[in-house]
């Protein structure tokens, strides 16, 4: 088999600091390899080096084959478009905003194979339209969703005749069902050439196949053929990153359904929002202590369905009956998808904390043993929301709301910027420590396989 | 779009009110007997009798209460009955058409002008070295902190007193032009190509610029295809922005280099007290002012139809 | 919404050097000011018809005018006049336009007032208006101030109405509400926090602008009027002695574009 990429000693470093150790590897035609790790392991770096984009004051030291031949980064650039293309991560970033669709796909027609400009709409047209963008190829890229503007994005890297691919995180921000098609559309754009993904998701790994390389903090974990490592990994980091799939997690344990009170009635709801329907005669109850899960596509209302909840939103029809007298207003609360958007940045967290405990008159001695519980190092009440991780930030937001003793807590995707350990982590406190408190919680996501491990009920929108 | 062109019609109509409106305040607060004071600023402190004082009190109906003035003195100005000059006596509708013509060919040629200097030094900072960068914007700093009768003093200082190469005022001839129309655009270029490099910076550094080199496009190419028209969508709202810059501008301007154009008029008329004409100028520079606004806003929705800017 | 920790305003010591410097310039000016009208033992209108456009001296520091009133106090009298006016107009528009923002940012009925007025203010440029309600009472320093703050707050209301609104409708200012924290709270933690480093932006830009639109004014002889001191005015009045002496035809030029540039670099980076 032909090998078409060969590293030696490939690192990365900006000035004196070592982002990438040395990492060689080698890549077959017609077998696709499949780089997995954490974001900020370094993952990047390593396609920038390859296709010679590394930013500004990084240097790269080794020798890259590309072909069978070593080739400096001048000759690498030259082969941009008709040889060897990159991915972009986020295809609405990628492509430009102000340009018609198809347009950014004839312009490689045109200027990089040099066909004519009829010539050239002709073969867009049809490249758009066998990845199902029939319609859609006069719209620019803001008014396409995500999966259409990743094909898009595709359709336009492969014009130049480009079949050894680099795809950098392809399918972030995009929702399961879309990932699929994108990874199949990688696999056939790539049939006789090469395909170089970087993911830090384990199941496009799985599909993708081929050859696997484990990567944590820019070092290499464990190499090997894909199928056999994710099957029977070697290296603890490689088995926390499987295990961190909610599709292994174990099954919740159902909230029985006649021991606990209902505190919440939804019935017939409808919401409407921007002239569009999101949905309509929604009806279902919430007991105490209750993990009550949604799932659907992305703009299906899912997060509406919970601001409506909590009052944040105006619903068109129906009613919301809360049972639960006896909660204040401030024991209905909602943890934000991004931690960092949820805070002021002004002052400490230990401040906020502070600022609570006053306003409601907490006892002190419950933040402690807490804190402990959610695993919060003391140190970081004295930093600020931007100067902590986002897990330990989703987890103090936990803390926060469970000072307040909630009846309810809505949690919008809480753990959808947080990689898959951390998100692991985070959504087993959430639901252990909703059963011991009795507080219900709605948990939104856009993972099916998490909403089913974890949830008593599921809502489908 | 359409509020936008809703926004922009209730500012046409704010334009005359506060106008017609602040011309009014101004004529009922002049000092002494009105009448006697109009009378003397048109025919001359000597000629001035009583008789020429009634003459000045019917014909702009002194005598009446203020609001019914208030009520004639908006009805007027709706009909565009703006009177005659008060120093000249010709009608300020004339006078006005004829300074109009002035500060168009000034503005537009300064505007030109600017544009000619702010993008090559806002793309060329932009895209060579840190050292140029700093240079450039740096020397731009220093222009701007020069209020433009500044700028226009030491250009006039230096090229038509020092080295005589233009005339140091009036108009007629193409050479008149010159150091007005520098002026104005020097002072317009240095705050724009700020804007230009910040606008071209982004552009240059963004996902989907490398994108297109990524996809096989040669740089000059993917400057064309995807750089000129991204980089001009800030520029062009700030044209808007810069609109203010323009018409303050050109008051200065004309007053230092005596060019026959509306700000120029302006001053002079509110100098003299001359108040038809102070009318007439700020009328036509709001009026102005609220079109070249819409032009703008009508130009930015063309670049770039994603949504409305915010004005 | 503005979450960057370097920008969170405030303190010299977070300053950049750039903005030091702008902060020394205006500083030197201000004991500039300060002690050339201490220093100084002739009164601003005082003329010397024996001792016209001196170049500087050991008795006329910075030289003599056309009168031969001296440099020194007249310069520093104008530089004063030009401080005053900056200051009070900052301190009365960011008050009316902050309060006003903020207020409209809460309220819809506000708002859509508001809206309207805003609308109107910016139909004109504001040298135009200034200069026209200059015209009702000609140099009056009052009149100047008044037509400069109208003129000045209405930014200051439309950047914090535009901040505000993002934070109001920001995930912190959410779930703080629904904590159950009151609205002073929530303006000391969220929305002050993010409108101050643009204040303090537009309050430096707002500096700059009002003592060049009192400087433009004086230039059209519609400002501050003869025999005070005002460095538009000196450089109209001057300007006739540009060879004979154009040290002292430098000074009130040198002083405007200082004071402007003080305040552009202390101002930092454009919004």
């Amino acid at each position: 088999m032909k090998v078409l990429l060969k590293l030696t000693d490939i690192s990365v470093y900006a000035g004196d600091t070592c982002l990438l150790e040395p990492i060689s590897l080698t890549l077959k035609q017609n077998v696709p390899l499949t780089i997995l790790g954490q974001t900020g392991s370094g993952k990047s770096l390593l396609a920038q080096a390859i296709m010679g984009l590394l930013p500004n004051g990084l240097t790269s030291t080794g020798t890259i084959e590309l072909f069978g031949k070593e080739m400096t980064l001048k000759e690498r650039q030259s082969l941009w478009g008709s040889k060897l293309v990159m991915l972009p991560q986020e295809p609405w970033n990628a492509l430009d905003p102000l340009m018609k669709g198809v347009e950014q796909v004839k312009e490689v027609y045109q200027y990089v194979q040099n066909k004519t400009p009829q010539e050239s709409l002709r073969l867009s047209m049809d490249d758009l339209r066998n990845v199902g963008l029939s319609g859609s190829e006069y719209k620019r890229p803001d008014q396409l969703s995500g999966g259409m503007a990743q094909r898009l994005a595709i359709s336009a890297a492969t014009a130049g005749g480009a079949n050894f691919i680099l795809a950098d995180e392809p399918t972030k921000g995009l929702d399961v069902s879309r990932r699929d098609d994108v990874v199949r559309l990688l696999q056939s754009r790539s049939a006789a050439g090469g395909l170089l993904t970087i993911t830090h998701d384990v199941a496009i790994a799985r599909q993708l196949g081929g050859d696997l390389m484990v990567m944590k903090a820019g070092c290499l974990v464990e190499q090997g053929v894909a199928e056999q490592i994710l099957r029977n990994p070697q290296a603890d980091y490689t088995q926390a990153l499987i295990e961190a799939e909610p599709k292994t997690w174990i099954d919740a344990e159902p909230v029985s359904k006649e021991s606990h009170d209902e505190i919440l009635i939804v019935n017939q709801l409808s919401l409407k929002r921007g002239g569009r329907i999101l949905f309509e005669g929604l009806s279902f109850t919430i007991r105490k202590g209750e993990v009550v899960g949604v799932v659907g596509d992305s703009g299906c209302g899912k997060s509406s369905l919970g601001d409506a909840l909590l009052n944040l939103l105006p619903f068109t029809n129906g009613t919301i009956s809360r049972l639960n007298h006896e909660a204040k207003p401030h024991q209905w609360l909602k943890l934000y998808q991004d931690p960092p958007s949820a805070f002021s940045a002004s002052v400490s967290l230990g401040q906020l904390l502070n600022d609570l405990v006053r306003l409601h008159r907490i006892d002190v001695q419950r933040i402690q043993p807490l804190m402990r519980r959610l695993k919060l190092p003391k140190g970081i009440l004295e930093r600020n929301c931007l100067e902590v991780s986002g897990g330990e930030l989703q987890r103090f937001a936990i803390l926060r709301s469970l000072l307040l003793d909630p009846v309810f807590l809505f949690a919008d995707e809480p753990t959808s910027r947080l990689d898959p350990i951390t998100a692991k982590e985070v959504t087993e406190l959430l639901v252990e420590l909703a059963n011991e408190t009795g507080c219900a919680v709605l948990l939104v996501s856009h993972d099916p396989d998490l909403i089913r491990k974890t949830c008593d009920q599921v809502i489908s929108l | 779009m359409k509020t936008l062109i809703f926004k922009r019609l209730v500012q046409l109509v704010g334009v005359i009110w506060g106008v017609g409106t602040l011309t009014f305040v101004l004529m009922r607060s002049l000092p002494g007997d009105m009448a006697y004071r109009i009378a003397a600023s048109r025919y001359g402190q000597d000629n001035v009798d009583s008789q020429a004082a009634a003459l000045v009190r019917e014909e702009l109906q002194l005598d009446q209460g203020a609001l019914s003035a208030y009520k004639d003195w908006l009805l007027d100005l709706l009909q565009f009955r703006l009177g005659d000059s008060l120093v000249s006596g010709e009608p300020v509708i004339e006078t006005v058409q004829h300074m109009l013509g002035h500060s168009l060919l000034l503005s537009f040629a300064g505007l030109a002008l600017s544009i000619a200097i702010a993008v090559p030094i806002g793309l060329l900072s932009a895209s060579k070295g840190k050292m140029v960068d700093s240079a450039l914007m740096g020397f731009s700093s220093l222009i701007r902190a020069m209020p433009v009768f500044v700028i226009g003093v030491l250009l006039l200082l230096l090229f038509a007193l020092h080295w005589n190469w233009f005339p140091v005022a009036g108009f007629g001839t193409p050479a008149h032009l010159v150091l007005p129309a520098l002026t104005l655009g020097l002072s317009l270029a240095a705050v724009s190509n700020r804007v230009v490099r910040d606008s071209a910076k982004r552009v240059f550094g963004s996902s989907f610029y490398l994108f297109s080199r990524v996809k096989g496009l040669s740089k000059w190419t993917t400057f064309k295809r995807h750089g000129i028209r991204n980089i001009a969508v800030p520029v062009v709202a700030f044209l808007g922005i810069q609109l203010v810059s323009m018409i303050e501008g050109i008051v200065m301007i004309e007053s230092l280099f005596s060019w026959p154009g509306i700000g120029h008029g302006l001053a002079h008329a509110i100098f003299a007290r001359d108040i038809p004409v102070i009318q007439g100028a700020a009328l036509v520079m709001g009026i102005l002012f609220v079109f070249l606004n819409t032009l703008v806003d009508l130009l930015c929705h063309w670049i770039d139809p994603r949504g409305v800017a915010e004005s | 919404m503005s979450l960057d920790r370097s920008s969170r305003g405030g303190g010299i010591m977070k300053m950049t050097l750039s903005q030091k410097i702008g902060l020394v310039i205006l500083l030197i000016l201000l004991v500039f000011a300060f002690g050339g009208t201490w220093v100084s033992p002739y009164s601003l209108s005082q003329q010397d018809l024996n001792a016209i456009l001196q170049p500087p001296s050991t008795r006329h520091w910075l030289g003599t005018d056309q009168f031969g009133r001296s440099m020194l106090t007249r310069m520093s009298e104008a530089v004063m006049l030009s401080f005053s006016l900056g200051l009070i107009c900052v301190i009365t528009s960011a008050i009316i336009g902050v309060t006003l923002g903020v207020w409209a940012a809460w309220g819809e009925t506000v708002d859509s007032i508001m809206g309207v007025l805003v609308n109107i203010l910016l139909a004109l440029p504001g040298l135009v208006i200034v200069l026209m309600l200059a015209a009702i009472a000609p140099g009056s320093f009052l009149v100047l101030y008044l037509a400069i703050s109208l003129v000045q707050w209405v930014e200051y209301f439309r950047v914090v109405r535009a901040i505000t609104k993002n934070v109001i409708h920001s995930p912190a200012r959410q779930s703080t509400k629904m904590m159950g924290f009151g609205v002073w709270y929530q303006f000391k933690r969220h929305i002050w926090p993010s409108i101050a480093p643009s204040i303090f932006t537009l309050a430096a830009f707002g500096g700059a602008n009002a003592i060049l639109t009192m400087a433009s004014l004086g230039f059209v002889y519609v400002g501050i009027q003869p025999p005070l001191a005002e460095l538009g005015l000196m450089t109209v009045e001057l300007f006739p002695y540009y060879s004979e002496a154009p040290w002292v035809l430098a000074q009130p030029l040198l002083a405007i574009a200082l004071m402007v540039f003080g305040f552009h670099l202390l101002a930092g980076k454009r919004t």
